[in-house]
């Protein structure tokens, strides 16, 4: 056995001791990553949305209103909770939020369309609930084009028009609107699917400074990597010690990937082994980030000061709520530095896209290509590490 | 020392410590500010527009044309490529430089000449929800447009009048009116929420951090008014970071703001007591300066998600519906909403505002039973 491999089984024997000596350092690369995970999972397990709370205000009260509340309360995305009388009682419960939608009939509402004239129907939403207002504008237009629908075919019926023609003739160019991958607008496979991964890199970044961190903090920086070590001798010892949280944190990944996906009956169209891949390279690639910077600052709280500010914020940045394209340059800058924005897009591409895999290639290269860079350097930051033994146990 | 002079005493002892520790002012201090430009950062344009798309145009004709034409005009996407082949159309959605396509079908022209069915296929990117949406919408807007200008011709012809054309043709629209948020603008939609977290999880991190140390020096155990002393140190910093953002961030970056400012204030109040018991305790269970961070950094996630702002809160599973109230944030984020940008009135938040002051009383109850001095 060379001494690479002797350097690399006696840090991984170390830090297994250490591990085992302190539950709470255990608990943060085991327990609480799965228990972290599945909470994650279990608030979007509804999938959609359904049954939001709205309100109708009816000042119409003809059979043509209460068609269209009838409408409204069948569509499953809609609750229809109360009635209300004026527009000072609605805008009450918008504020207080009992419902995130009122729908509004005006007074002459039967009487306009009785005359052949256009009638208009007032939707009032709260935008500041930005996906209760967005899911809810969309029923509430399908449910009002499907009532304008009918009226329009029976008024053509009534002027003798046959009724196979009246579809056509009523919307001459149909859109058909073919929503690719993630075809239900599944939230559980759109935003559990990549919070996980969010999670488990702020975790992982978490671990890695706190590995070698810890080893600064306690001033046993030279128990660890013995007096004066190489770069090979300390590239070893580091790759012992991470070699269990990555291990840990991947098979919570696996797990949770797994149980997502085919433990949801969810079978997506790429490659689940290429995500995979990538979700281990993005956990290297962030254990060896918090041990670069722990080395770097020689200090454990920089160096989770630095994990708080790069990793907690990596989920805005991605473009999985907001659009990289739609953000200013420099932020775009910022997102495109960050492995999670990258690794998302990898995700995207095989989990809801069916990408062929040489779209995903470059940044599964990349991932592990910034890992075994980033890795080297950290080696090199902690050989200089050593030499400064004063500068241990800074808080 | 008589009580009071105990509690000034720890509370000037307290800021002072705050003071000379760089990792706690750091925390405190540093990172709420940098933050509250950090975070709305990606979201400065607010709405998504322009987005690349592709117009797969098989028909070449004068409609088919036309149809390009109104897509072009549409502010919501931009026409990267038209082209004749869907084949080329996937494969640059496939690599990222187009979010959706059309497909206008060969014989289109024809069929609506003949009065036949003609449907224009729109393929749209479903894993990015608000791409997505623009690029619906742009597309049926646009061939909507073209679609009624079609009909609308028609029915004249068959001898109605322009008006009444267009109201058979469409009988009933729909107009939407957002009360709050009206610009719907995404910054303002999710920051003014954030806002709130941000304020919680740097403030549990930074008195978690310092009672942790206190822990590992032996300064935990100390009467009820030095306790006292204490948090409100702790709260004097928490209510100036409220501050500033109520005042200040939501100002700076125009978002939807002011509605109760004295509601604000009272929320403040409340908020910020929560936290800081909230903290000292997790403190106290961590026993360890570091810890904290190590603990909380990731908690950030999923304490939003629970929060009814972005998931509603009816889609949670039942246990989790209760569960989420022991977080600060998730009453404080709700409270904050009506009050800065709904501009509720005191009584809608009375409930919440309650619950915070309970969570604050009980964490502070907690914390001075398992600080209290040892009797001998």
């Amino acid at each position: 056995m060379t001494s690479f491999w002797r350097t690399l089984l006696s840090s991984a024997l170390r830090e297994a001791r250490r591990l085992r000596a302190c539950p709470w350092d255990l608990a943060m690369v085991s327990w609480v990553p799965l228990l972290a995970c599945a909470v994650m999972a279990w608030i979007f397990s509804a999938g959609l949305p359904q049954q939001l709370p709205i309100g109708l205000m009816d000042q119409d009260h003809s059979t043509l209103s209460r068609q269209l509340g009838r409408f409204l309360s069948a569509t499953p995305g809609l609750k229809l909770v109360t009635s209300y009388d004026d527009t000072a009682q609605a805008t009450q419960a918008l504020r207080r939020t009992e419902v995130y939608a009122v729908v509004s009939i005006p007074a002459d509402f039967s009487r306009q369309i009785k005359l052949g004239q256009a009638a208009q129907v007032t939707l009032l939403h709260n935008a500041q609930l930005g996906t209760h207002s967005g899911l809810i504008q969309r029923d509430v237009r399908t449910a009002v084009a499907t009532l304008s629908a009918g009226i329009e075919m029976s008024a053509r019926n009534k002027r003798g028009q046959p009724a196979l023609t009246t579809r056509v003739a009523m919307e001459p160019i149909q859109t058909q609107l073919v929503t690719l991958f993630n075809v239900s607008l599944n939230y559980e496979q759109f935003l559990a699917a990549a919070l996980i991964p969010a999670l488990l890199h702020i975790l992982a970044m978490t671990a890695g400074a706190w590995a070698v961190g810890r080893e600064l903090r306690d001033a046993t920086l030279g128990q660890w990597l013995g007096d004066s070590p190489g770069w090979s001798g300390a590239s070893a010892a580091l790759l012992g010690k991470l070699a269990w949280p990555l291990l840990s944190l991947g098979l919570v990944s696996t797990a949770s990937l797994l149980g997502l996906t085919w433990g949801r009956g969810w079978f997506p169209p790429g490659s689940l082994a290429w995500v995979l891949l990538g979700l281990w390279g993005l956990l290297a690639l962030s254990l060896v980030m918090g041990a670069a910077v722990a080395a770097g600052t020689l200090s454990l709280r920089t160096a989770l000061s630095a994990t708080g500010f790069i990793t907690a914020p990596a989920f805005a940045f991605s473009g999985v709520g907001f659009p990289l394209q739609s953000m200013p340059v420099l932020a775009r800058g910022w997102a495109e530095m960050l492995p999670y924005t990258h690794y998302i897009r990898l995700q995207m591409e095989q989990l809801q896209m069916g990408a062929p895999l040489r779209y995903s290639s470059l940044s599964l290269a990349g991932l592990w290509l910034a890992t075994a860079v980033l890795g080297a350097l950290s080696a090199l930051l902690l050989v200089r590490a050593t030499r400064q033994p004063a500068r241990w146990g800074g808080r | 020392m008589n009580a009071l002079s105990r509690l000034w005493q720890a509370w000037l002892a307290t800021l002072q410590t705050i003071a000379r520790d760089k990792g706690v002012v750091l925390i405190l201090g540093l990172a709420p500010l940098i933050y509250g430009f950090f975070y709305p950062w990606p979201y400065g344009t607010q709405v998504v527009t322009r987005v690349p798309v592709a117009v797969v145009d098989l028909d070449h004709s004068n409609l088919s044309r036309q149809i390009t034409r109104y897509v072009q005009a549409s502010p919501r996407v931009e026409v990267r490529l038209i082209t004749g082949d869907e084949h080329a159309a996937q494969q640059a959605l496939w690599a990222g430089e187009i979010e959706g396509f059309a497909v206008l079908p060969r014989d289109l022209k024809r069929s609506v000449l003949r009065g036949s069915p003609a449907v224009v296929t729109v393929q749209a990117n479903g894993s990015y929800a608000l791409l997505n949406k623009a690029v619906s919408y742009g597309f049926s807007e646009a061939i909507g447009t073209v679609s009624a200008g079609v009909e609308i011709a028609k029915l004249e012809a068959a001898g109605q009048g322009k008006l009444q054309a267009q109201a058979s043709r469409n009988p009933i629209s729909t107009q939407l009116v957002a009360l709050f948020n009206p610009t719907e603008g995404y910054g303002s939609y999710v920051v003014p929420a954030v806002a709130l977290l941000i304020l919680q999880q740097t403030l549990l991190m930074g008195v978690g951090m310092l009672v942790g140390l206190w822990c590992e020096t032996g300064q935990k155990r100390a009467d009820a008014f030095t306790w006292l002393g204490r948090l409100l140190a702790f709260c004097t910093i928490g209510w100036a970071n409220g501050l500033l953002y109520f005042g200040w961030i939501y100002w700076l970056q125009d978002f939807p703001r002011g509605g109760n400012p004295g509601g604000a204030l009272l929320l403040l109040a409340c908020y910020v007591p929560a936290i800081c018991t909230l903290g000292a305790l997790l403190g106290v269970w961590f026993g360890n300066r570091e810890r904290a961070l190590q603990v909380l950094l990731f908690t950030a996630l999923p304490v939003i998600f629970v929060s009814g702002f972005s998931w509603p809160s009816e889609s949670l599973p039942p246990l989790l519906q209760h569960l989420r109230w022991l977080f600060p944030s998730t009453a404080g984020i709700q409270a904050s909403l009506k009050l800065n940008q709904m501009g509720a009135p005191l009584a809608d938040v009375a409930g919440l505002l309650g619950l915070l002051s309970l969570l604050a009383l009980g964490c502070g109850g907690w914390l001075l039973r398992v600080t209290r001095l040892r009797q001998f």
